[in-house]
């Protein structure tokens, strides 16, 4: 008898779930009639997204983005910060319409969640050790501890490819911290964010970037919940425009990062092709 | 057998919309059975060292002597006043980091995570269980103290032989409480990376994105823990029960 209610709990449950997917697709209205856009960014630090000490104020490579994404879209930019362990929940909730929160492309996150098809650039995983530690490539973490983000998409290369022995922390400055204290010997994130670490950051000087490849190299997309077709439509548009400018070839240099990725997505946008 | 049987369960939950198939990897179904594993081992050491803790920290400031109980009485003001989690990171980064230091590098250091987490949960109980004991040993009738003194007892026998029996049967409804705390506090070493069975599920659901469905089977893992030691207290409160004495 209970376990009939159950079943019936469970299928209304199910029910109310499914009525809310069908109605999802209305963001873009919301969006609209709200007269604002809320955009999940991610403020790990330098370059992506952080807090700047003087001013209290969001910069970034993903704040200039999600700026734009606004003015486009010609509504007032919210942006709330996410991390890698909430931010798929964010998404879905409908706490925020997008996520430009350095959130890779993969094949599991595909299954979840809509992504626009145009990525804005290519982000790969950099490993920061101290200087002497004898790690040259990635083979050499094997058996090593390496400390991640929760929520990192390097956590399963660098366990089932390289064998590491993974220690998930909450977020980047935990990992960081982990590093520093020694509880682990490297620590793997996007490579941006690790290069500039190492390149102008005094406290850091004692480590370093040793690896030259980095660890799955993979597009950096928008994500939106699943199946909104006209909200990733018009998203897709305001991305191509950022290649066909150049806006974005000229952003990422600001902020210092990679433009080789991105020349080659200008190429494909430009003659018209899809870039993944 | 195992096999099957674990098919079974996933498509039964299926029919009802619940995704349970990291289960069937053994990537992630492995790291997750051996999580229940290290919660259970945390809660363990936990409970036998935050009662030796309190113990100890209760006789002091039951001592008598301004010169133990003073600086007992601070450890224990510092120790509850402020968050676990902040004394964890506060340990786990920056202590841990100075030791580190102080023997040479971190393969020196024989305290892991694991380690840190069990020494922050038995301190931080410890504290919590010496104020449930003290009250215990309060409630002891002035009388009887007197009688076990005149008796011969010297201070610390009294305490060991009178007081803390009779104080233990007071505070063990408080101390059971604490205990059930402690065990649902074991899920804060996910914050350092230890893998107890809340920071596989987050591993898992952070890829593959079924909360809900390892939410149920976090809740029933606290749950039967918690249930078996507030089992276990109250069969001690039987068990000790003095007849006439108290309730």
């Amino acid at each position: 008898m209970s376990k009939n209610i159950l079943i019936h709990l469970m299928a209304g449950a199910t029910v109310a779930l499914g009525i809310g997917a069908a109605q999802a697709d209305a963001t873009l209205d919301k969006i609209k009639a709200r007269g604002s856009v809320s955009v999940g960014v991610i403020l790990s630090g330098a370059p992506y997204g952080y807090l700047d000490p003087k001013t209290q104020q969001q910069q970034g490579f993903v704040i200039d983005l999600a700026r734009s994404v606004a003015q486009q879209l010609n509504v007032k930019l919210e942006t709330v910060a996410v991390t890698p362990p909430n931010r798929v929940q964010f998404l879905q909730q409908g706490k925020v319409d997008l996520l430009i929160a350095n959130m890779q492309l993969t094949k599991e996150r595909a299954e979840i969640l809509s992504y626009v098809p145009t990525p804005y650039q290519e982000e790969g995983g950099a490993a920061i050790t101290h200087k002497g530690s004898g790690i040259k490539k990635w083979e050499d973490l094997r058996g090593k501890v390496v400390c991640v983000s929760q929520g990192s998409n390097f956590t399963k290369p660098l366990i089932e490819e390289y064998g590491a022995q993974v220690k998930a922390h909450p977020g980047l400055p935990e990992s960081l911290l982990a590093l520093k204290g020694g509880s682990c010997q490297a620590s793997v994130h996007v490579g941006g964010t690790l290069g500039l670490l190492v390149a102008d950051n005094p406290e850091w000087k004692d480590y370093e970037v040793p690896i030259a490849g980095e660890l799955i190299p993979s597009p950096s997309v928008i994500w939106v919940c699943k199946g909104e077709s006209d909200f990733q439509a018009s998203l897709d548009k305001i991305v191509r425009d950022w290649h066909r400018s150049g806006w974005l070839i000229e952003t990422s240099r600001k902020h210092k990062l990679s433009i080789e990725p991105l020349i080659k997505q200008q190429e494909k946008v430009k003659s018209g092709k899809a870039v993944i | 057998m195992i096999e099957s049987l674990l098919n079974a369960f996933i498509a039964a939950a299926k029919i009802i919309g619940l995704n349970y198939s990291f289960l069937l990897s053994a990537y992630e179904r492995g790291p997750w059975l051996e999580g229940i594993g290290i919660t259970i081992g945390l809660a363990l050491l936990s409970i036998v060292s935050s009662l030796l803790v309190g113990i100890v920290v209760a006789s002091l400031l039951t001592s008598g002597k301004p010169w133990l109980a003073n600086p007992t009485r601070a450890f224990v003001e510092l120790t509850r006043n402020t968050p676990t989690l902040v004394q964890l990171y506060c340990a786990f980064f920056v202590l841990n980091m100075l030791i580190n230091q102080a023997v040479g590098g971190a393969q020196n250091n024989p305290l892991s995570a694991f380690a840190w987490v069990v020494i922050v949960l038995s301190l931080h109980y410890g504290a919590i269980h010496a104020e449930a004991l003290r009250a215990g040993i309060e409630a002891v009738p002035k009388v009887t103290r007197e009688s076990a003194l005149s008796l011969g007892f010297s201070r610390s026998e009294s305490l060991r032989y009178v007081e803390l029996p009779l104080a233990m049967r007071f505070a063990l409804p408080s101390l059971v409480n604490n205990l059930v705390n402690l065990v649902k506090s074991t899920a804060l070493g996910s914050a350092i990376a230890v893998g107890e069975v809340t920071y596989a599920s987050l591993m898992i659901w952070t890829q593959r994105d079924n909360v809900l469905e390892l939410m149920i089977f976090i809740f029933l893992v606290y749950g039967i823990l918690t249930l078996l030691v507030a089992r276990a207290g109250s069969w001690l409160e039987t068990h000790l029960r003095m007849p006439g004495y108290g309730h």
